[in-house]
């Protein structure tokens, strides 16, 4: 596709090279501290992964993976504590459980594997933050805009994926 | 405002009005504005749907740039916040605060990191612009569904449990009862003490370690606040911060205080064991007393070994002995539990360093043993009935271990951390050695020397100097110990050195003494009685190393200790005030609020399936029996949200991180993409 058909930002004119749009899950107590870690070590990234934060992995509802892909996202990052570190004991041990089977089932959607990521990373871990993050940007960059909304709806499907009622928030 | 926050009026402004959005975008004095053009943001973000004003400032969280987004709130009339700034974990109490003043709920207000995640790590300006802007619109898009939370408050019930009758536990009941507190204070065996009684002397002032832990019991068991259970086991237990219940089981000890003459009734006893205080050194009687002046003063039965004969019964007369003694419950409420519960050392394995295959190999713990005049052998240096003429202490044994060297330990994980406190020990136990017994040849034989912290190093240097040689070995070829060929010692231990440059050494000796490290207990059943997250140390662990060191992660429990970490005595009584302090302070304000960041279930939508039950980290989560649908239990909720994301009906919402505010947060985000309308109008 053209590559100044999608735009970077909201505010984009359309003339800018696209950028990967890549949504990272993080949660509260290791990984948003981390990321923080980085800040003030003042290590430079790339800044094309967006945070979301929750207080735990163990919150990362596979739907909203679903939804960040269904919604222009072109990757998704989900970073928790290290085993053994979690804030609330074992959350991050459903993360573990449940991240693998998100992975088959999004490459089964038709989703790249290398689009999906999920990783530990501790309070201290500024380091490997910036790390996943350009490493994350780089691959994503590499296979192109996912627009899997269209490719769905090319298909027939994926209706369901539609953010309503609150699609309408959408400034 | 206040009135306008109200939940209805929140209602009726998501479904009829528009929310009034106020955006501050913080300077942070060019720390965040050398890099991101605040000025462009705020510009971009007053054309969004519902923001009334959006602004910047030098600084939002001084005493100016609280005041203006009080005085916006009021002006505008606003009844959301965004302020973009440095990191929430910085200032977010602040904002929040700042809100709370102009007399909104400050759960309506969101914070947007554009310094930790924006400005200080992303260096194309305009790259920077655009990313913070996407996180402030997010923001705005997350506040907009926010909704009024409330704190909630629970009550404290004034007292205190101690788990733990050792110098920790025993320091942080003493700590407690002085502010006034009711404590309980359980230990596992029959005497109080723990390890600091069977050690000697101890470092840094050389006193005798129960010249420090007497008067520390005493002074914990003639405070009337405070109530002992020696022998007791933890059971049950339910509750939560404010009102724990915990049931101990006070195991038999055979014996009262109405026994008057507990040494004749020690002596008349047939049946020897082997002394477990004095570390297998010694043997001892199945009615004992570990060491003289011990608390309580009166004797245990040990059951393993006891044969109930009757003698001891007879020697006292019938009187305070009961041999048919039954187990007992005691139920306990606390507001608070400080756990207190200790550590073990590392105990070697068969072979290790010649433990257990040669009878002059020894661990640290029983050097200390022998070298105390009123222990197994009267503080005399002798092994087998000869006295010792060169001893050799060989460190971190059971510490700093090395994958693929040392063999993992039952649960297939190896100790890769320092044990803290066993060089200083060794040093201490040599110079002891070379002051009392000067003939005698010390040989120190480590991979790695830590006297960290204030006085070790130096005492280090000081002991150099006494004459101990000091061998430095590879971790990756660690010393062997064999039998000495030639007779004249009955061990040698053969080496490389690497202080000088790999010789090959052969150094006979007397005494091998190990200085093993610490390792945590199994504390299995604390940890699931009151959920209490464990380290891959094993050790407890607390909530924040820095920030909130003597807390778990589960309310109202406190950390004292070594139950935490290896931690000489010094930081052990330092930990346990701090839990004591943190304790007392929870009591005294007689409630407590927490985060109102918890699960919800909405019982139209639960099917009673019970996946929330089995996920929740903490058991928070019950199921009513009359209508089969779950329930969360708020004081117990610590608000992860597992439950929520496992929820298969979709019937469980965290507050405050709700799926239509997270969604929302998602979508404002990866806005710049084609609407979705406009999709479904292609298709």
């Amino acid at each position: 596709m053209d590559e100044n058909e999608a735009t970077f930002h909201s505010g984009g004119n359309g003339a800018t090279p696209w950028q990967p749009r890549i949504i990272g899950f993080l949660c509260y107590w290791c990984s948003y501290t981390g990321a923080d870690n980085a800040g003030t070590a003042r290590m430079k990234y790339a800044p094309n992964v967006d945070v979301v934060k929750v207080m735990c992995s163990g919150r990362i509802d596979p739907d909203l993976i679903g939804k960040a892909f269904a919604n222009g996202a072109d990757g998704v990052l989900v970073l928790g504590c290290h085993i053994g570190d979690c804030h609330y004991i074992s959350g991050n041990h459903k993360t573990m459980v449940r991240m693998p089977l998100v992975r088959r089932v999004l490459e089964g959607m038709g989703i790249e594997p290398e689009r999906f990521r999920h990783e530990w990373v501790s309070a201290a871990e500024g380091e490997k933050f910036s790390r996943l993050v350009t490493e994350m940007t780089e691959q994503v960059r590499a296979l192109g805009p996912l627009n899997w909304r269209e490719r769905l709806h090319a298909c027939g499907v994926g209706h369901g994926m539609d953010l309503a009622p609150w699609g309408e928030e959408r400034p | 405002m206040s009135e306008t926050v109200q939940a209805g009026d929140h209602k009726a402004s998501v479904d009829g009005d528009q929310p009034r959005v106020g955006v501050f975008v913080c300077r942070c004095g060019g720390n965040i504005s050398d890099i991101v053009d605040v000025d462009a943001v705020a510009r971009r973000l007053s054309d969004v749907r519902g923001v009334v004003c959006a602004t910047t400032h030098q600084f939002f969280c001084s005493d100016p740039g609280q005041a203006l987004i009080e005085q916006s709130i009021k002006e505008h009339n606003l009844d959301r916040v965004v302020v973009a700034a440095c990191s929430p974990s910085l200032h977010e109490i602040t904002f929040r605060r700042a809100v709370a003043r102009a007399g909104l709920n400050q759960y309506l207000f969101e914070h947007a990191n554009i310094r930790e995640q924006v400005s200080w790590v992303i260096t194309d300006k305009s790259a920077a612009t655009d990313k913070a802007e996407r996180l402030v619109r997010a923001a705005v898009a997350r506040t907009r569904r926010l909704a009024p939370l409330q704190k909630r408050r629970i009550h404290i019930r004034p007292s205190v449990l101690v788990i733990g009758g050792g110098v920790a536990g025993l320091t942080a009941a003493r700590d407690l009862a002085a502010r006034g507190i009711h404590v309980t204070l359980i230990e596992s065996s029959p005497f109080l003490g723990g390890r600091l009684a069977q050690l000697h002397r101890i470092f840094p002032t050389g006193q005798r370690a129960r010249d420090v832990v007497t008067p520390l019991i005493e002074e914990v068991a003639s405070n009337p606040n405070i109530v002992i259970h020696t022998n007791a086991e933890l059971e049950r237990a339910s509750g939560f911060i404010g009102d724990f219940h915990t049931v101990v089981r006070i195991m038999p000890r055979g014996v009262s205080e109405a026994c008057t003459n507990p040494q004749e009734v020690i002596d008349s006893c047939p049946e020897e064991t082997v002394d477990g205080f004095n570390l297998g050194l010694a043997k001892r009687k199945a009615i004992y007393m570990p060491y003289a002046g011990c608390y309580p003063p009166v004797p245990a039965i040990d059951w393993r070994s006891c044969t109930k004969c009757g003698a001891c019964f007879e020697a006292a007369a019938g009187k305070g002995i009961d041999l048919d003694e039954k187990p007992r419950e005691v139920m306990i409420a606390a507001g608070a539990i400080v756990i207190a519960a200790g550590l073990n050392t590392y105990a070697p394995r068969h072979g290790e360093y010649g433990y257990g295959q040669f009878q002059e190999v020894v661990t640290l713990a029983q050097l200390n043993r022998m070298l105390d005049p009123t222990g197994p052998t009267a503080g005399k240096l002798t092994v087998n009935g000869r006295s010792v003429r060169r001893v050799g202490f060989m460190h971190c044994v059971g510490s700093l271990q090395h994958e693929g060297i040392h063999k993992p330990m039952r649960d297939g994980r190896i100790n890769q951390y320092c044990s803290r406190v066993c060089c200083t020990t060794t040093m201490h136990a040599a110079e002891e050695i070379k002051d009392r017994f000067p003939g005698v040849q010390v040989y120190d034989f480590h991979e790695d020397i830590r006297t960290y912290g204030r006085r070790h190093e130096s005492y280090y240097d000081h002991v150099c100097q006494q004459g101990v040689a000091f061998i430095r070995f590879d971790p990756l070829r660690p010393p062997t110990v064999e039998a000495d060929t030639k007779g004249e010692f009955p061990l040698v231990v053969k080496t490389t050195d690497r202080l000088t440059f790999g010789e090959e050494l052969e150094v006979p000796l007397d005494l091998l003494v190990l200085a093993t490290g610490l390792v945590a207990r199994d504390m299995s059943k604390l940890v699931d009685l009151y959920r209490c997250s464990v380290g891959a140390d094993r050790f407890l662990l607390e909530v924040h190393p820095k920030l909130r060191p003597v807390e778990l992660a589960a309310f109202g429990l406190f950390l004292a200790g070594s139950v935490q970490g290896p931690m000489d005595i010094a930081e052990s009584t330092a930990a346990a005030a701090a839990a004591a302090s943190k304790a007392s302070a929870l009591i005294k304000a007689g409630q407590i609020e927490l985060d109102p960041f918890v699960a919800r279930v909405d019982e139209h939508h639960c099917s009673g399936c019970k996946v929330c039950l089995y996920v929740c980290p903490f058991t928070a989560i019950e199921r009513n029996d009359s209508t089969k649908t779950a329930r969360v239990n708020e004081a117990l909720c610590t608000g992860c949200g597992t439950c929520v994301a496992s929820c298969p009906c979709n019937a469980i919402q965290q507050q405050g991180f709700e799926d239509s505010q997270v969604e929302s947060e998602l979508m404002a985000l990866l806005a710049g993409k084609p609407p979705a309308e406009e999709l479904l109008a292609a298709v």
